[in-house]
């Protein structure tokens, strides 16, 4: 690991910069707004939404958009791990949640929160370890390996907890925590921007982050560089279930209750956040940052519909348009650099 | 790779009867669901043989199971992936509802199933985004259309009899959604295998940029495909909108996950171009019969998911890939790189 960090010419996983030549002015605009577009327009949308949208600036209204954003944003900050080390995605992630939210708020119940923290802890380190050893080492497909654990970790959940809906005590220590706030910004956003700091950091300037982006650019040559990768994919995973664990406590504290099915969706739903914002699914490329406006942008979005009265089904289309739209964008850019 | 003494092209000629049905049996890829299928049965056999004597249920489960799987089949031999595939089936069965006329209504769900294969692979053949992606955004647009359509209620059919009839045995004990399986598969296993063009799936799938050179018309290939996939999704979703005899916008969510588990136990390779139609549907055989067999023994349906994963699972580490590749993982961690590396070059 030490020696390829210290070698200059393993390149850091950068998109190609226009030739010196000179793309078309089209070109030019495809590239830029792969590479940076989504800040401008995150930007550009919340600055629409302020001037434009009725209600939108209200402070009960912005705290509804960051304890919405914030348990997904957890979830997709460390799944972005996972795509950046070219393995597509954890699907496993809606049973982690709602398993950490169950154990928080069941055990602390019948035993007590630290002892729920530690069994919620340790479960997210059996998921990550079996995701992460039949994805590394195996090589197995992560789609569908984080399918079948999906399947095995809700069946497990559902069963042990005869899927029912499970209230912490009223003004517990649980619910004081959910609803702690900083002005308008609820302790669950502030739980988001902790997890994508240090994440971020870990992403950005360690070792481990280097070697999680080199894999996903290219496998063989990180293989080949001395890089013990099966050990890195598994990390990737281990990463993203102590986050989706930690996202199953804030949604928990959020609301003082938990139910096996609280977290639907929560898989390709951090998916679509960590595409918008433009990492690639190919793996190296990507940052946390990006997830982070990602999910941000995806929040805003749909509580604009939302608050114009545009119905579930039309906001799904609209998710879904803009995955296969940032994606276009990235392709046609890359095309375009090539030629 | 050249010895001392010579180079040897492929391998060198069977000799016996045995050697060369030993070399036939280990080129198919359907070992382990036939493997699986028969633990199955046995077991099904000793536990609940109500399996076998209430044989139309088991079969119209298998049918249910194996539809969609048959058309994801042909997508993924072609090393593509098709996540869409699910509100496909929903979003086809509301737009059947949309008509009294039952045939007008198949059509209808036929129709949908063209479009959305035609976009699916517009953006994976013409943009050239990964198909993973392409298919998820899709997931999430049909979905959300069939609820704008649907405005979230099921839509029950006008013509309850035709649909009642629908559900009734036509040929013997088999009801039509088990004729139609059969046809399926029937169909597309003799495209697949003995048909040029079905031929020419493997070969996108095995290796893209040869199928190119060799002048195999690989874009065409891959539309046929997804549009193939979509069709025999929508075709699924019509017939469960009869069965039903109501279109549910927010049915078909277990369609993915037993689909994409159907082919691969079935021994098709995600990296395409290895498999069979043949492995899909034994993977479909072994699929229904353990839900039916662990819903007769009265097994809850949450523990029934806790089986059904673990045989995924099972499935994928137990592919002779994946357990070549932890075997060289394990000599990697265990011995460090530099002992590895020269004995096992660049393979």
């Amino acid at each position: 690991m030490n020696q390829l960090a210290e070698s200059p010419t393993v390149a850091a996983p950068t998109a190609a910069e226009p030739r010196a030549d000179g793309p078309s002015i089209a070109a030019k605009a495809l590239l830029w707004a792969a590479e940076r577009g989504i800040v401008v327009f995150t930007v550009v949308l919340i600055l629409a939404s302020v001037l434009f949208v009725d209600g939108f600036a209200s402070a009960v209204n912005v705290a509804d958009v960051f304890h919405r954003a914030a348990p997904i944003g957890i979830v997709a900050v460390g799944m972005t791990f996972v795509v950046i080390s070219g393995n597509y995605l954890d699907l496993s992630v809606v049973a982690q949640v709602a398993t950490g939210a169950v154990i928080l708020i069941g055990v602390s119940n019948s035993h007590s929160i630290p002892i729920a923290i530690l069994v919620a802890l340790a479960v997210s380190v059996v998921y990550g370890l079996v995701n992460g050893v039949a994805v590394g080492y195996f090589k197995a497909n992560a789609v569908i390996v984080t399918l079948s654990t999906t399947y095995i970790g809700l069946g497990l959940l559902r069963w042990l907890s005869g899927g029912s809906i499970f209230f912490g005590p009223r003004d517990g220590t649980i619910e004081s925590f959910g609803d702690i706030k900083l002005g308008a910004v609820p302790i669950s956003a502030i739980v988001l921007v902790v997890v994508a700091l240090v994440l971020g950091f870990l992403l950005s300037r360690t070792n481990f982050g280097f070697v999680v982006r080199a894999f996903g650019s290219n496998k063989e040559a990180t293989r080949l560089s001395g890089v013990n990768t099966p050990v890195v994919v598994l990390g990737a995973f281990l990463i993203t279930s102590f986050a989706a664990t930690i996202a199953g406590f804030v949604l928990a504290a959020y609301s003082n209750t938990a139910v096996s099915s609280m977290s639907d969706g929560y898989d390709f739903g951090a998916l679509a956040a960590i595409i918008i914002g433009g990492t690639s699914v190919f793996g190296g490329k990507g940052s946390v940052l990006r997830t982070v406006l990602g999910v941000v942008f995806v929040s805003v979005l749909t509580n604009v519909l939302v608050l114009s009265g545009v119905g579930f089904g039309w906001q799904q289309v609209a998710i879904g348009s803009l995955i296969v739209l940032a994606v276009s964008v990235d392709a046609l850019a890359r095309k375009v650099s090539k030629k | 790779m050249s010895t001392p003494h010579g180079i040897n092209f492929g391998e060198a000629p069977a000799r016996t009867r045995v050697d060369q049905l030993r070399r036939t049996l280990g080129r198919r890829t359907e070992g382990r669901a036939v493997a699986l299928l028969a633990v199955v049965l046995v077991v099904a056999l000793v536990m609940e043989p109500l399996v076998f004597s209430a044989y139309p249920v088991t079969l119209s489960r298998v049918a249910l199971v194996g539809l969609v799987a048959l058309g994801l089949t042909v997508v993924i031999l072609m090393g593509e992936l098709d996540l869409s595939v699910a509100s496909t089936v929903v979003l086809a069965g509301v737009m059947m509802a949309q008509t009294d006329n039952v045939a007008l209504g198949v059509l209808l769900a036929l129709g949908t199933g063209v479009a959305v294969g035609l976009v699916n692979a517009f953006f994976v053949v013409k943009v050239g985004i990964n198909s993973f992606i392409a298919t998820l955004g899709m997931l999430f647009v049909l979905k959300g259309l069939a609820i704008v359509i649907s405005r979230s209620e099921p839509i029950p059919l006008e013509n309850i009899t035709f649909a009642i009839q629908f559900g009734l045995p036509i040929v013997g004990p088999l009801t039509p959604r088990i004729v139609i399986f059969v046809l399926a598969f029937v169909l597309l296993h003799l495209f697949l295998t003995r048909m040029r063009a079905g031929r020419e799936f493997y070969a996108v799938g095995g290796n893209r940029q040869a199928a190119r050179d060799a002048g195999i018309p690989v874009d065409r290939r891959l539309v046929t495909g997804f549009v193939m996939c979509s069709v025999i999704a929508a075709g699924a979703g019509a017939i469960d909108t009869l069965e039903r005899t109501a279109a549910d916008p927010t049915a078909g969510s277990t369609v993915l996950l037993s689909s994409f588990a159907a082919a691969i136990i079935g021994g098709v390779a995600l990296t395409g171009g290895r498999g069979s139609i043949l492995g899909t549907l034994i993977g479909a055989f072994s699929l229904g019969t353990l839900e039916v067999g662990l819903t007769l023994t009265g097994v809850q349906v949450d523990i029934q998911q806790i089986y059904i994963g673990g045989v995924l699972l099972l499935a994928v580490m137990t592919d002779p890939a994946s357990l070549r590749a932890a075997r060289s993982s394990l000599r990697t961690s265990l011995h460090g790189v530099r002992a590895r590396s020269t004995d096992r070059g660049l393979t």
